[in-house]
């Protein structure tokens, strides 16, 4: 039969052994990282798509919030919608309206901010910018860090993790493929046509690159609403007037348009 | 008594620093998070534990004078540290919201604050952890007088029947430990390993990119472990320092020594198996030492 090997060590001396390279290693390691790692620049992927709104349509219906919240929770809530519709009615048009999405930032803070990976790039999926619910601690550090007001990340009070827009790619209560190669469930909903996708990256100088005019002649001047940003121009294709009826001002030149 | 002294005095430090780094850490601009930037004090603190726990040597339980020596230095280090460290986490795990019940901490700065203090309990509570699982494999006999017998429910009600008033039972010597403090021990032992396992995982979560499943799986059983930690914490408290009849060995977890008497009255049987060791083997002269403390 074999013999029992005799070592020149205990099992103490074994186990302190162990515990004092465990030690040794990690402290080389955290320290070793701190003084010798230099800065680690991230290069984050631009994303593949992004939501752009032209407030001046939008009439205030709230159906996009509504669908938003829908698509992804499967209720309708407003307060859990990821775009955002502020009303204020002393500010006076065009500003008693706005329409504040996330904007797929180039060098997403919310991303850099997030402790644990939660809020990440969808490499996958066109470079979104996007929460892992499962990961997020709550910290709400992402919703801290975006730099736009109202932040563009918001708290899920019922869920009780961080939440934003996904370009609809994860839309349980939706059959309809979204994500940037598919469809919004905000901009299928519009009413006015307010809200919109484009692949092409918006201009990052202010919140203008976001905010579009999206009013057309052969669609949004047909209602009779003017056409450009300061409200004077009346389109061409302005609605026909009861036969007789002079319009208050001429096309294309002053003012709102008023309806005979 | 000097030595316990300057470790006591290292503990109660150690503990007023973790928590003022925790503090300042939340309060600075952007909030530092320690488990996103301390994440590699908590691999530390298992090893610090089981380092510390090779190179203590215990002290058996020993009859001096009219005293009997119950907890040696080690079991005090312990079982506080892993016990603070224990009540530190369910007070802040609870406050930051877990299962079905809703997260108190509110705003960034406040989520951060308790965040960070819910760090540097993990920090005492793997150290005292460690430490004692160290301790009990370089002596099993410590973790097989905490084990449950095949007499443990019958004894436990006969126990508090007679606390109750009943006079009906009679109970044969009491060991070290009774029999519903050994059952209490398995869910301890049970809820602690889910706790740390599945806590490693979530922290894990902080330096790699660990799948969303596997976190999720972690985080909702770290949640349920916190159940059980909390009905074990709550049940020791209560039944270890809350009853009056409790009180000598509460004491006894900072002096670590029961009167003479006590052990007669209550562990019977354990004062008869130190005093059979005591004549086989003589009784060492100093309190247990963590050397290089």
């Amino acid at each position: 039969m074999s013999e029992m090997v005799k070592t020149d060590y205990s099992r103490r001396q074994f186990i302190a052994g162990m515990g004092g390279l465990g030690i040794g290693a990690i402290l080389t390691g955290a320290i070793g990282g701190t003084l010798l790692r230099p800065d680690r620049a991230m290069a984050i992927p631009a994303s593949k798509g992004y939501i752009v709104v032209d407030t001046k349509k939008c009439s205030g219906c709230y159906s996009c919030e509504l669908m938003c919240s829908l698509v992804h929770e499967g209720k309708e809530n407003l307060n859990l919608s990821r775009i955002q519709v502020i009303n204020d009615s002393f500010a006076g048009f065009p500003n008693d309206l706005m329409q504040f999405q996330c904007r797929q930032c180039p060098s997403p803070a919310c991303v850099q901010a997030c402790p644990t990976g939660a809020m990440h790039v969808d490499t996958e999926n066109g470079n979104i910018r996007t929460v892992d619910a499962s990961k997020c601690i709550g910290c709400e550090r992402c919703i801290n860090a975006c730099p736009f007001t109202p932040s563009r990340v918001q708290w899920n009070n019922e869920a009780k993790h961080a939440q934003k827009c996904d370009l609809c790619q994860v839309t349980p209560f939706w059959s309809e493929k979204g994500g940037f190669e598919g469809k919004q469930a905000c901009v299928e909903v519009c009413p006015n046509k307010a809200v919109a996708l484009t692949h092409t990256i918006p201009s990052q100088t202010g919140d203008g690159g976001y905010q579009l005019n999206m009013r057309t002649e052969k669609g949004w001047a047909k209602l009779g609403f003017p056409i450009d940003d300061a409200g004077l121009v009346i389109g061409d294709n302005s609605l026909p007037m009861t036969k007789g009826a002079e319009p208050s001002h001429p096309a294309g030149k002053t003012g709102y348009f008023t309806k005979p | 008594m000097k030595r316990r002294g300057l470790i006591v005095g290292v503990a109660v430090g150690a503990v007023a620093v973790a928590l003022a780094f925790a503090v300042k850490a939340a309060s600075v601009d952007g909030a530092q998070l320690l488990f996103n930037s301390g994440a590699w004090a908590i691999l530390l603190a298992p090893f610090v534990g089981v380092f510390a726990g090779a190179l203590t040597k215990r002290v058996d339980p020993h009859v001096e004078g009219q005293k009997v020596l119950r907890h040696d230095g080690a079991a005090i280090l312990e079982h506080w540290t892993h016990g603070l460290g224990t009540a530190a986490l369910l007070v802040t795990g609870i406050l930051l919201g877990f299962l079905f019940v809703p997260r108190q901490a509110f705003g960034p700065a406040t989520a951060a604050l308790i965040t960070n203090l819910h760090f540097a309990a993990v920090i005492f509570f793997l150290f005292g952890t460690f430490y004692w699982a160290t301790n009990t494999l370089l002596a099993t006999k410590r973790f097989k007088e905490h084990l449950p017998t095949k007499n443990a429910i019958p004894y436990t009600v006969r126990h508090y029947g007679l606390l109750l008033g009943s006079k009906k039972y009679t109970m044969p010597p009491e060991e070290k430990y009774f029999e519903s403090e050994r059952m209490a021990f398995i869910l301890a032992v049970l809820a602690t390993g889910l706790v740390v396992i599945t806590g490693f995982v979530k922290v894990a979560a902080h330096a790699w990119n660990v799948p969303g499943a596997i976190v999720g799986a972690a985080t909702f059983t770290h949640d349920v472990s916190t159940i059980l930690m909390l009905a074990f914490f709550l049940a020791h408290v209560f039944f270890a320092a809350v009853l009056p009849m409790s009180w000598p060995m509460l004491r006894s977890m900072f002096t670590g020594t029961v009167s003479l008497e006590h052990a007669k009255a209550e562990h019977a049987g354990w004062l008869a198996t130190i005093r059979k060791a005591d004549q086989e083997t003589p009784v060492p002269a100093v309190v247990s030492t963590v050397k290089g403390a």
